[in-house]
């Protein structure tokens, strides 16, 4: 499947709009995700805009809310609309009359000082898909408290399985607002049930999204360890947090770079590739001898192979290394940095990376492309995020 | 031999109670996606999370599984008598009844054993798929290509079918045949590289987060798919490929990479847990009483601030010039951390978060899953974690979803199925095979 739809199909949000307020790059990143799929997303924001657009990275040496890479990022194909505060509730009431889903984003008592009642507009408004996406959620001790990306991520428990080997040092954050995103993620599915069960009612209702609970659900095999087995998992370096430590699954190569690879000594099939391209290459020492290739014996000299394993990678490229252990059939992995990734040469041939006019400076800029393709119908072309009051003011 | 038969026998003895036990009798769904059945060939992590979504919805997902190559969360060591385990220090004959992680992922769903190297297993599949009109997989590439089960032969057997393949690469470009997991993904993906202190190796996800993920995108595509398709009548096939669901994760930098020219290899990046952007600190976590204990503090502004000194007993560091204001405190972060840690490390976690919080400081303990599961108050008041029971598990609680609708109801009707559980009820009265057919089938091994 090549990926780009030429059914004459429109995305599936298309006729839809969305009114979206929203102070955080969780609430931004869901109502993107309408956007990107045909919803018209009008993101209302007070005069001086939006937080997020006050966040680095800025394009380019240049300043103020048009420039925040932040911003660009999580606000593609919507519309920018500027009510003040004071009259955001009397405004919101016009605009929901006609619009299909309404994004909130902040917390209870912003809410409050904004007039806004939830239910209320609910009722007004029946075929209206409200979607409180908050920290905590809209109830319960915790549901004023302060947030951060950072913060909600310990909470939820990811943070604790991420971090290195050497306990002394603290669990360490995953990069980038992830926090963020698995609330969005969820976020998403919420919409989409809502959306489902309009269809199926022609009702809409009223969605309380808490990221602290969205968190909770992400940590894989953290909880289910908790569930069956009764005991926490341990942090270790880039690799899963388990209940004892494991041996390292990532080893530098040459250019300093890594590659990620868990060696299973119990996986005969993948044992016999690997010894069998390090002695090719001249570095299986004794591991082509009978007795390794019992499960047993290897287990029992698991340090050794280990070390072998790194001399192994330490003298390859690791570029390099990755596609031919790939090409041999191993699952294996480079540790991509960012700028790496516009050189890959499968992205390419998927075109995932996608030009996006700016209008500023930057002028056109690569931005990711699309995270689900179809066969059906394409995500819109996608439109820088707009500049403040773009679409209006008040 | 004896050991051998009283297991078999055993596990004999649960298919007669869940046989006999009317509360896991497959029954009609409600919910948004009632009268969605799926045929459901996924397996492992990714494919299961998604199809989870659907089956709480309330479509009837038929996992279909192999009884000579069970799904590895069937035979992992998370279970309840396991202990203290790594989940790749398996048993030899795991009992595929008891796994933890198995029943996790496939609540709600109906579960089948299909021989696919009979050919008669295969045409159970295409009549199974012909009264289907979602099927999902997440194979490694090529294996629905080797039963001949593509979209466009997919499209012969059932109207506007959509087909969700959920893989790492995606399914054209010159790496779609490689082979991949969460771990993989993270890394190729870059989430790994910007994960970690600067000067060290990365440190990573402790977790396969992009199965997980993944497994949301998926779900996302699905429901999208079937809200296209009822209102235009129209299937499609899904291509989500998890490498580029990572990248569009990264964030921010990867736009002051394409638009700014930035390279972070080489560099002090990324920081650990302090943020380059915008200017917060002190940010990062922080030593607690007690061994591996610990508390995330993020200070936006100086009200924040303000609140941290109090609380900490250190408003002498608020006359300090160094950390007089936002900018500089992010510059001195060094000598800021070492304050801070030592300020904490003698205060209780939970306690030190709740009374940062009360200050409107951004604060949460580091909490582990028992904290999250049996302690948290906030948790417990959404009612996030649901029990069910099982006929072989017994007991468990279960991860529900993170949202609370006011309208729609999401139906947790019962736990995992045991392996070729529903077989009788799939075969007799999905593909109305009768009861001597459905027997032969079983003598015969081809279910």
């Amino acid at each position: 499947m090549s990926g780009v739809a030429e059914t004459g199909q429109k995305p599936p949000y298309t006729g839809l709009k969305a009114i979206e307020l929203a102070e955080d790059v969780g609430g931004e990143f869901l109502g993107r995700m309408l956007a990107e799929m045909g919803a018209e997303v009008t993101k209302v924001e007070p005069p001086q805009g939006s937080p997020t657009r006050a966040i680095g990275p800025f394009v380019q040496g240049q300043e103020g809310p048009d420039a925040s890479l932040n911003f660009w990022y999580y606000n593609t194909d919507k519309r920018s609309l500027v009510v003040a505060p004071e009259a955001t509730a009397a405004r919101l009431a016009d605009l929901l009359a006609d619009a299909d889903v309404l994004i909130v984003s902040l917390q209870p008592a912003r809410q409050a000082a904004l007039g806004l009642d939830l239910n209320a507009i609910a009722a007004a408004n029946p075929k209206l898909i409200v979607v409180s996406m908050t920290p905590y959620g809209l109830t319960g001790p915790w549901k004023d408290y302060a947030p951060s990306n950072l913060t909600a991520i310990a909470g939820g428990g990811p943070l604790m399985m991420c971090g290195y080997d050497d306990h002394a040092i603290p669990p360490v954050n995953p990069g980038g607002d992830q926090a963020y995103h698995t609330s969005a993620a969820f976020g998403h599915i919420a919409v989409l049930a809502a959306l489902l069960d309009r269809q199926q009612t022609g009702l809409g209702q009223v969605i309380d999204l808490s990221m602290h609970s969205a968190n909770a659900l992400n940590t894989e095999l953290g909880n289910p360890y908790w569930f069956y087995n009764g005991v926490n998992v341990q942090r270790q370096t880039c690799r899963h947090a388990q209940p004892v430590m494991t041996q390292p699954a990532m080893f530098q190569c040459a250019d300093g770079s890594y590659v990620y690879y868990t060696l299973i000594l119990a996986d005969q099939h993948s044992w016999k590739i690997l010894v069998g391209w390090m002695d090719e290459m001249g570095m299986a020492a004794m591991l082509t001898e009978p007795e390794f290739s019992d499960v047993v014996h290897r287990q029992q000299h698991m340090g050794e192979i280990q070390e072998l394993v790194e001399c192994f990678f330490l003298i390859q490229d690791g570029h390099e290394a990755y596609l031919e252990g790939q090409k041999r059939g191993l699952p294996i992995g480079i540790v991509n940095a960012p700028e790496e990734l516009l050189e890959d040469e499968h992205l390419r041939e998927r075109a995932f990376f996608v030009p996006v006019d700016t209008g500023t400076v930057a002028g056109t800029v690569l931005f990711p492309g699309d995270s689900y393709r179809f066969s059906a119908f394409s995500a819109v072309p996608k439109q820088r995020a707009p500049r403040l009051g773009e679409h209006g003011g008040t | 031999m004896n050991t051998m038969s009283s297991k078999a026998a055993e596990r004999a003895a649960a298919y007669e109670a869940a046989a006999a036990d009317p509360a896991r009798r497959p029954r009609p769904s409600h919910g948004p996606l009632t009268g969605i059945r799926v045929a459901d060939f996924c397996w492992m992590g990714v494919g299961a999370c998604a199809t989870r979504i659907l089956a709480d919805l309330g479509a009837e997902v038929i996992r279909i599984e192999d009884r000579n190559r069970l799904d590895m969360p069937r035979r992992l060591p998370i279970n309840k008598t396991a202990g203290a385990r790594a989940y790749g220090d398996e048993d030899p004959d795991p009992d595929p009844n008891a796994g933890g992680l198995f029943n996790n992922y496939n609540r709600n769903k109906l579960g089948i054993t299909i021989n696919m190297r009979d050919p008669r297993g295969q045409e159970l599949c295409r009549r199974l798929i012909s009264v289907s009109s979602v099927v999902t997989e997440n194979f490694a590439p090529g294996v629905m290509e080797r039963w001949n089960l593509t979209y466009d032969r997919v499209r012969e057997l059932t109207p506007e079918p959509i087909m969700a393949r959920m893989s790492g690469y995606g399914h054209s470009g010159p790496h779609a045949d490689f082979k991949s997991y969460g771990p993989v993904v993270q890394a190729v993906s870059g989430l790994s590289y910007i994960s970690g202190l600067p000067g060290r190796e990365p440190s990573g996800w402790g977790l396969s987060y992009m199965d997980n993920m993944a497994a949301f995108y998926n779900g996302a595509a699905l429901l999208m798919a079937i809200y296209h398709r009822n209102n235009t009548g129209k299937g499609t096939e899904i291509d989500v490929s998890a490498v580029e669901a990572g990248i569009g994760l990264l964030g921010p930098i990867m736009l002051d990479v394409t638009a700014n020219g930035r390279k972070t290899r080489g560099t002090a990046y990324p920081l650990g847990n302090r943020i380059e952007h915008p200017h917060a600190a002190p940010h990062g976590v922080y030593p607690a009483r007690g061994e591996d204990r610990w508390v995330a503090i993020a200070v936006f502004d100086d009200a924040q601030w303000q609140g941290l000194v109090a609380e900490l007993g250190h408003l002498d560091w608020a006359a300090d010039p160094r950390f007089a204001a936002q900018d500089a405190r992010h510059a001195n972060q060094d000598a800021l951390d070492a304050l801070v840690g030592a300020a904490t490390a003698q205060r209780d976690r939970h306690d030190l978060m709740h009374r940062l919080q009360a200050r409107g400081v951004p604060a949460s303990a580091v909490q582990t899953s028992e904290d999250v599961v049996d302690h948290d108050p906030q948790i417990a008041q959404a009612g996030l974690f649901v029990e069910l029971d099982h006929p072989v598990i017994g007991p468990a609680k279960f991860e529900g979803m993170p949202m609370q609708f006011s309208r729609t109801k999401v139906d947790y009707w019962r736990s995992a199925p045991l392996l070729g559980e529903d077989n009788r009820y799939v075969m007799t009265e999905v593909l109305g095979l009768s009861d001597d057919e459905y027997e032969h089938y079983v003598a015969e091994g081809v279910l």
